[in-house]
């Protein structure tokens, strides 16, 4: 009787440590094992280790993870000597070594930490969503738009520059365009963004998803007239402020021809496959 | 393609003129081959390849390509006489200058994270073909001819050959000539090198500028042109008046108008370097360059008084590279960030 009911005490005593601890993570852990336990009679408890779960971790097989070039890294189509954008790429590849440069696309959420030397704090953080990506080799930029205090601010980042001390990305995902140059017209709840934002995992194996999100815009006129073929906007709603007339007459500036001239055609994929096994071996090297 | 259509003429002239010889001979030339063919009347000289097929022509080229390539490898010196002796430098002495492809621009910043443009200058198989003492150039100064970036012999003079094989180098695509004092001169066949120049120094650039044709006054010489409304007849970019009337009575000399713009020398001075890549041959040179991208510059040392400070004792009379100066691949300004260096701060 005393075994047992020194054994009740510590079953007692397990079961609280068991509360508290499914109290801090509850799904984790139940009390049923300890139940078990103290209802097999005669032998003592015998421990049995719970067999180890196998972790099949996607990430580190590298053909599953999402293969990723900084858009950068793709020399311009033009008789530039190779050489140039090799010496670029050299540099690039040493920064990457010392800041790590995340993954990241236009309408993805960045949080970006500069060295200022006229603050007080001697850093400068924003938060905003991308609204372009531009440039070539070192002289790569980013510009993000967030709405400060009803006053919308748009920053544009040089990836390279040795002020940049910290990027990360709140939230990875894609628009429908390549360029949200027109959330400076549409309603400011569409670039507002929380500046104590928690950054919102993915996995990276998974794709990136497409944020299919179209804005409605602010009155016209706007800095751009975005229904014009030559942007090809898909992100607005047009039908909420045009008329169908408005949008069939927006169609004179169509140039239908463009997509047949075979001149403008660049395939950068076999170019883009080269370097970024260069960039890869490069990085881990 | 010029010779083959002034061929054709001669002989459409001659067939003309009903010249039997030449027009046997090429009806017989057409039944021995079923392709077009035109007899040329010059016969002082040939085309290098005129009796060469395709094949031999193309085998030509990529031997003569090779050879060239080993030549500037080896940095072969046929004169196998005594190295010229090597002076120090004084105040007085002026080096020799550098011959580079425009490669194009990019950005650097400082280590306080200013942010400045360079051009990229690379130097392709610069080498000096010839030097000319004093006595034979003008009696003020020597001069030494430099030439960079190979190019094939073919289509060439012999005479313009001569310089390049008595030098032991390939025939270049632009040669120079760069004033020297008696005490720089250089041994004809000395490769030149990048580190010829050093970071911190300062230079001066020269190259033809980007051809614009012809142009108005407002892009060419900057004038203000006249408002685009408000009443304006048929006068919105016109140069307006060319000087006082009754007076002189004419226009003067020297007056700004519209024309030809661009394509002409021009020289940026007192450029900085900020970082030179000795493995590559490469500067990096602080702003822009006249010329286009790919186009071959002329670099000097600075003749801006004010500058000449800053380009003291520099490796004299040029850069040897079998000479005992062990470089790292790149050469940064003390004031530049290096992309490999940590986050400052």
């Amino acid at each position: 009787m005393a075994v047992s009911s020194r054994r009740a005490g510590g079953v007692v005593g397990s079961v609280r440590l068991l509360r508290s601890l499914q109290h801090q993570d509850g799904r984790l852990f139940s009390t049923s094992v300890a139940r078990h336990t103290a209802g097999s009679e005669g032998q003592p408890p015998k421990f049995v280790p719970p067999s180890k779960p196998v972790i099949i971790d996607k990430a580190k097989s590298q053909a599953s993870l999402r293969q990723f070039l900084s858009p950068e890294f793709i020399p311009p189509r033009q008789r530039t000597n190779p050489v140039k954008f090799a010496m670029e790429r050299k540099d690039m590849i040493q920064r990457r070594k010392i800041l790590n440069i995340p993954e990241f696309y236009v309408g993805s959420v960045l949080e970006v930490t500069m060295l200022d030397p006229h603050a007080a704090s001697k850093t400068n953080r924003f938060v905003g969503i991308c609204i372009q990506r531009s440039g070539k080799g070192l002289g790569a930029t980013f510009t993000l738009r967030n709405i400060v205090d009803g006053q919308g601010v748009e920053i544009c980042y040089e990836l390279y520059s040795p002020r940049m001390k910290h990027i990360e990305v709140l939230k990875l995902e894609k628009r429908l365009d390549d360029n949200l140059f027109y959330l400076r017209d549409a309603l400011p709840e569409y670039s507002t963004f929380d500046f104590d934002m928690k950054p919102v995992h993915l996995s990276p194996t998974q794709d990136v998803p497409v944020n299919q999100i179209k804005v409605r815009m602010k009155p016209r006129p706007w800095s751009k007239r975005w229904e014009r073929p030559k942007f090809n906007v898909q992100g607005i709603r047009f039908d909420q402020c045009l008329t169908p007339e408005q949008m069939e007459h927006a169609q004179k500036w169509a140039e239908p021809w463009r997509q047949y001239d075979m001149l403008k055609e660049y395939d950068t994929s076999s170019v883009e496959e080269k370097i970024l096994q260069e960039v890869q071996a490069e990085l881990n090297k | 393609m010029a010779a083959w259509t002034r061929g054709l003429l001669r002989l459409g002239e001659a067939l003309l003129k009903g010249a039997p010889v030449t027009a046997y001979r090429t009806v017989a030339s057409l039944e021995r081959i079923p392709a077009v063919q035109c007899v040329r009347t010059i016969k002082t000289s040939t085309w290098w390849d005129e009796h060469l097929t395709e094949d031999n022509a193309n085998v030509m080229r990529r031997a003569v390509a090779e050879e060239y390539k080993q030549l500037t490898v080896d940095r072969l010196n046929p004169l196998k006489d005594e190295p010229w002796p090597r002076h120090e430098w004084d105040e007085k002495s002026r080096r020799v200058g550098l011959v580079a492809v425009k490669l194009g621009m990019m950005p650097v910043w400082t280590k306080s994270g200013e942010r400045h443009v360079v051009t990229m200058l690379q130097v392709q198989d610069c080498h000096v073909i010839k030097h000319i003492p004093k006595e034979e150039y003008n009696g003020r100064t020597a001069a030494l001819i430099i030439g960079a970036k190979n190019s094939p012999p073919f289509y060439r003079t012999e005479e313009s050959l001569e310089m390049f094989r008595n030098a032991g180098v390939p025939p270049k695509q632009k040669v120079t000539t760069f004033h020297v004092t008696d005490n720089a001169v250089i041994k004809p066949g000395t490769p030149l090198y990048a580190a010829h120049f050093r970071p911190g120094q300062y230079v001066d650039v020269t190259a033809k500028t980007i051809g614009k044709g012809f142009q108005g006054v407002m892009k060419r010489w900057g004038f203000s042109g006249q408002p685009a409304s408000h009443g304006q007849t048929k006068t919105h970019r016109r140069p307006g008046s060319l000087g006082p009337g009754g007076d002189p009575a004419k226009v003067f000399k020297g007056k700004k108008m519209p024309g030809k713009m661009g394509n002409v020398f021009d020289t940026a001075f007192g450029l900085k370097v900020w970082r030179v890549n000795t493995k590559a041959n490469i500067l990096y040179i602080n702003g822009s360059v006249p010329g286009h991208r790919n186009c071959l510059v002329k670099v000097r040392d600075t003749i801006l008084p004010h500058r000449l400070e800053k380009n003291r004792n520099p490796p004299f009379p040029t850069f040897f590279a079998d000479g005992d100066e062990e470089l790292p691949e790149d050469l940064y300004d003390e004031n530049m960030f290096q992309f490999g260096e940590p986050i400052p701060g």
